[in-house]
C-alpha cells in the first residue's frame, strides 16, 4: 500500500534524525570529555599514542652499544632513499676483518615514516620514536646520523 | 457575516495590558521630538534613530551568534571551541570582525564589477527591510503593518536575488553552480514555509504580527492547534533551514564541493556583510517562528489560570522573545552538527514530496479545526 | 513646498523609471534583469507609499520573488549570458521608439480623457478581511466569477507542465514495463 509506506517513511526518517540529534545533544549536555588538545600548552602532559610514528632513530644501551650490523636491508626496504648506511671493516680481536657500520644516514626530510625500515630490519637495530617538532631553520639539520660517534655493536648481535 | 469575526478573540479578559513596557518610552522621545521640531524633521530623526538601532542591533547579533555557533559545534563535537581572546573566548568573534574589516576586499578579473559590489550591500538591505515588522517586546515594533507575516514572507524572496547576483558575476563557475543551487533551493521551500505560516494565520484570523501575539494570550498557538501546529512548526523549521542555506541544506556552499558556493570570489568586508547577512537571516526567521508558534513576547500562559499567569507576566517581554528565538536558534545550530548534507535530488524530493504535500494536507485539517472551533 | 512624504514619492519615481529605462539600454542581459527587478522593487515601494501593503507585498512576492528569478534561471540556462549583445539596428530601435511612445500617448490619452469624480467617502480599509471578502464575494462588487476562472487557467498551466514534463518519463517506464514483461513470460 502506497500510502502506508509513505507515512512509515516519514516517521522513520523523523526518528532517525532525533536518534542522530540525542547523540549531539548527549554530548552538548555532558562537556567532561574533551578531545581537544591544547598543544603548545600541554607538552609536559602529552601523551602520544604509541603507535605514533615519529621519526627512525637508533637505541643505544649503557656501554654505547647498538644492534645495527649494517647488513642495509632498511636501505633496500626504504622506498624514498631516506636511509643511507655507509659501512666499515673492524678487525675483531683474532684478527678478522667483520662488517659494521661507520654511519647510518637519516634523511629526515625524505622520510615518510612508513615503518618499512623498521619491519625489515632483522636484527630490531632502530624503531620509530614518538618526537615530532621537526622544525629547524637549516634544511641540512633534518639530515642525522642515527648512530653515536663511537659506538660499536652489541656482542652477540650477528 | 464576514468569517473572520468568527476567530476573534476577547483580549480584554486578559490582563496583560498590566505588564511593563517600552511603550511611555517610546512615546515620550515621540512627543518631545513632535514638539520640538516639525513633523519631517521628527520622520527623519526617528528613521535615523531606528536605523542605527537596527544597524547596532545587526553588530550585536553578529558577534553573539557567531561565537554561539561555533561554542555549540565544540561542544557537540566533545570539543573546546575558542577559547584564548577574551575570557573563555568571548571575544573571538570581535577579533574575527576586526581582521575582516583591515582586509583586502578583492574583485576578480572579469567580474561585472557592479553587481559583484551590489550583491553584498542587498544581501544586508534586504536582512534589515525584514527587522522592521518584528515585535521585540510587548508593543516594541518598528513598523506595525497590517501584512506582517506576509510582509516577511514577501521580503525574505529577494535574499534569493543578492545569492543569484553574487554567483553570477563573480565570473567562476562554483558560484554559479552555488547560486543555482540555492535559487533552486529557496524558490522551492518557500512555499512550504509559507504553507506553515498560513496554518497559523488561520489559526489566529490575522497577518498582523501584534494581532496572533495577542490571540495566544491563553496559550501558545503550538499547544493550542494540536498536532496540525505541531506538524506546522517542524515544517516551518525544515523549511526555514533550507531557506537560510544552512546546514543540512547547505548546498549553495557546499565547502566539499564548491569550494564556498556563491562567495568563493568575496574577501574582506563583502565577505562579512554575506556572513553577517546570514546570521541575521537565521536570526529573522527564528523571530518569527517563535512569534507565529511560541507567541512572541507572550509570556506562558495556560488558559484562563489567572495566578499563573500572573506570576509569568513578571517576567519581561523581551526576555520571553529573546529566549524563545535563542531556543530556535539553538535547534537549527543543533541541525547543522548533527546531520549531513543532502544531495540536490534527495533536497528537492523532500520539498515536493514530502513537504509540500503534508503541509497542503495539514493546512487543509487546521482550517476545518478553525471553523469548528476546536482548537483551545 | 515639498514634504518628506513628496520627496518619497519623487525617488520612488525615480527609481523606478531609471531602472527601468537602464534594463532597455544596458546591452548586458543580465544586468537588465537586475534592473528590471529594481524597477518593480520601486513599484511596490510607490505602494507601500499608497498605505496598500498587501499589494506591494503581492508585487513583491509575484513579480520580483516569482518572475524576475524566473527570467535569471532562463538567463543563466542559455548561454553567453555574459557577452554584450550587439546594439540594435536604427530600424528596431526607431520602431520600439515608437511603439513605446503611442503607448504612453493612448495611456495619457485616457487619462486626461476620463473624467476622475471625487468622493467624500472614507476610504475602505484595505485590510485582508476586506480584500478576501470582496475576492470571494459574490454580491456586488465581487470578484468571485474573476478569481474561479484565473484559478482554472492557473490549474490548467499546471497540469500542462506536468504532462510536459512526465511524457518522456511515461513512454520510458512504459518501454522497461514492456522489457520487464517479456523478462517474466521467459
Amino acid at each position: 500500500m502506497f500510502i502506508v509506506k509513505y507515512i512509515k517513511d516519514v516517521f522513520s526518517g523523523i526518528k532517525s534524525l532525533l536518534v542522530g540529534m540525542r547523540r549531539t545533544g548527549y554530548y552538548f549536555t555532558h562537556h567532561k570529555e574533551i578531545i581537544t588538545e591544547q598543544y603548545p600548552d600541554n607538552r609536559d602532559t602529552l601523551k602520544l599514542p604509541e603507535r605514533f610514528k615519529g621519526e627512525v632513530v637508533m637505541p643505544h644501551d649503557a656501554n654505547n652499544e647498538h644492534r645495527c650490523t649494517g647488513c642495509t636491508a632498511c636501505e633496500l626496504a626504504c622506498p624514498n632513499g631516506t636511509i643511507k648506511v655507509v659501512t666499515k671493516f673492524d678487525i675483531t680481536p683474532d684478527g678478522k676483518k667483520k662488517k659494521a657500520i661507520d654511519k647510518l644516514v637519516y634523511h629526515l626530510e625524505l622520510c615518510t615514516m612508513c615503518n618499512l625500515c623498521i619491519v625489515a630490519c632483522p636484527s630490531d637495530a632502530i624503531v620509530m620514536a614518538q618526537t615530532f617538532e621537526h622544525s629547524v631553520f637549516d634544511r641540512a639539520e633534518l639530515t642525522k646520523i642515527l648512530n653515536n660517534p663511537g659506538s660499536r655493536i652489541m656482542d652477540g648481535v650477528e | 457575516m464576514p468569517l473572520t469575526s468568527a476567530f476573534s478573540i476577547p483580549f480584554s479578559r486578559f490582563d496583560i495590558h498590566k505588564m511593563w513596557s517600552l511603550t511611555d518610552i517610546t512615546t515620550n522621545i515621540h512627543d518631545w521630538l513632535n514638539e520640538t521640531f516639525s513633523p519631517t524633521w521628527v520622520l527623519i530623526i526617528e528613521m535615523v534613530i531606528a536605523g542605527i538601532a537596527v544597524i547596532g542591533l545587526f553588530a550585536v547579533l553578529g558577534l553573539v551568534l557567531v561565537i554561539m555557533e561555533r561554542k555549540v559545534s565544540a561542544w557537540m563535537q566533545i570539543r573546546l571551541g575558542p577559547n584564548r581572546v577574551g575570557p573563555k573566548g568571548l571575544l573571538q568573534s570581535l577579533a574575527d570582525t576586526l581582521k575582516l574589516l583591515v582586509k583586502e576586499g578583492l574583485t576578480p578579473g572579469g567580474a561585472d564589477k557592479f553587481l559583484f559590489n551590489l550583491a553584498p550591500i542587498i544581501a544586508l538591505v534586504v536582512a534589515m527591510l525584514l527587522m522592521a515588522p518584528i515585535a521585540f517586546a510587548k508593543d516594541f515594533q518598528l513598523w506595525n503593518l497590517n501584512i506582517g507575516v506576509l510582509y516577511v514572507s514577501a521580503v525574505s524572496s529577494l535574499m534569493v536575488i543578492s545569492i543569484l547576483m553574487a554567483g553570477w558575476s563573480s565570473n567562476n563557475k562554483y558560484s554559479l553552480m552555488g547560486a543555482m543551487r540555492s535559487g533552486a533551493q529557496i524558490v522551492s521551500y518557500e512555499l512550504s514555509a509559507g504553507l506553515s505560516i498560513l496554518t497559523i494565520v488561520v489559526l489566529a484570523g490575522s497577518l498582523n504580527i501584534p494581532d496572533i501575539i495577542y490571540s495566544q494570550a491563553d496559550g501558545w498557538w503550538i499547544f493550542k492547534g494540536h498536532i496540525p501546529a505541531l506538524i506546522a512548526f517542524v515544517i516551518f523549521i525544515i523549511a526555514v533551514t533550507a531557506e537560510t542555506n544552512r546546514a543540512p541544506f547547505d548546498l549553495a556552499e557546499a565547502e566539499s564541493e564548491l569550494t564556498a558556493g556563491f562567495h568563493t570570489e568575496y574577501s574582506g568586508m563583502k565577505f562579512a556583510l554575506f556572513f553577517l547577512a546570514e546570521y541575521v537571516n537565521v536570526f529573522i526567521v527564528c523571530a518569527i517562528g517563535a512569534t507565529l508558534f511560541l507567541g512572541g513576547w507572550m509570556p506562558f500562559h495556560i488558559g484562563n489560570w489567572e495566578a499563573f499567569n500572573h506570576v509569568m507576566d513578571y517576567i519581561p517581554s523581551s526576555i520571553w522573545f529573546f529566549g524563545k528565538t535563542f531556543f530556535l536558534i539553538f535547534v537549527i545550530m543543533w541541525f547543522r552538527w548533527t546531520f549531513p548534507r543532502l544531495r540536490i535530488d534527495q533536497l528537492l524530493n523532500l520539498e515536493w514530496k514530502y513537504l509540500l504535500p503534508i503541509s497542503m494536507f495539514n493546512l487543509i485539517l487546521v482550517t476545518a479545526i478553525a471553523i469548528l472551533k476546536w482548537h483551545f | 513646498m515639498m514634504n518628506g512624504s513628496t520627496i518619497i514619492f519623487y525617488l520612488l519615481a525615480a527609481l523606478t523609471l531609471v531602472s527601468g529605462l537602464l534594463a532597455v539600454t544596458t546591452r548586458l542581459i543580465f544586468r537588465s534583469a537586475i534592473y528590471l527587478l529594481f524597477s518593480l522593487i520601486g513599484i511596490a515601494g510607490i505602494y507601500f507609499w499608497l498605505n496598500y501593503e498587501f499589494i506591494a507585498a503581492v508585487q513583491i512576492v509575484v513579480y520580483v520573488g516569482g518572475i524576475v528569478v524566473l527570467i535569471i534561471f532562463s538567463i543563466f540556462l542559455t548561454q553567453q549570458a555574459g557577452e554584450q549583445l550587439p546594439r540594435p539596428t536604427m530600424g528596431r530601435q526607431l520602431f520600439a521608439a515608437l511603439a513605446a511612445f503611442c503607448g504612453l500617448a493612448l495611456v495619457m490619452l485616457q487619462l486626461y480623457k476620463h473624467n476622475f469624480t471625487g468622493t467624500d467617502k472614507p476610504a475602505v480599509e484595505p485590510t485582508v478581511a476586506n480584500i478576501g471578502n470582496q475576492m470571494l464575494g459574490v454580491e456586488e462588487g465581487g470578484y468571485a466569477l474573476p478569481f474561479e476562472v484565473v484559478s482554472i487557467l492557473l490549474l490548467a498551466a499546471l497540469v500542462g507542465c506536468i504532462v510536459i514534463a512526465l511524457k518522456k518519463d511515461t513512454i520510458m517506464n512504459k518501454e522497461h514495463g514492456k522489457q520487464n514483461d517479456e523478462v517474466k513470460e521467459r
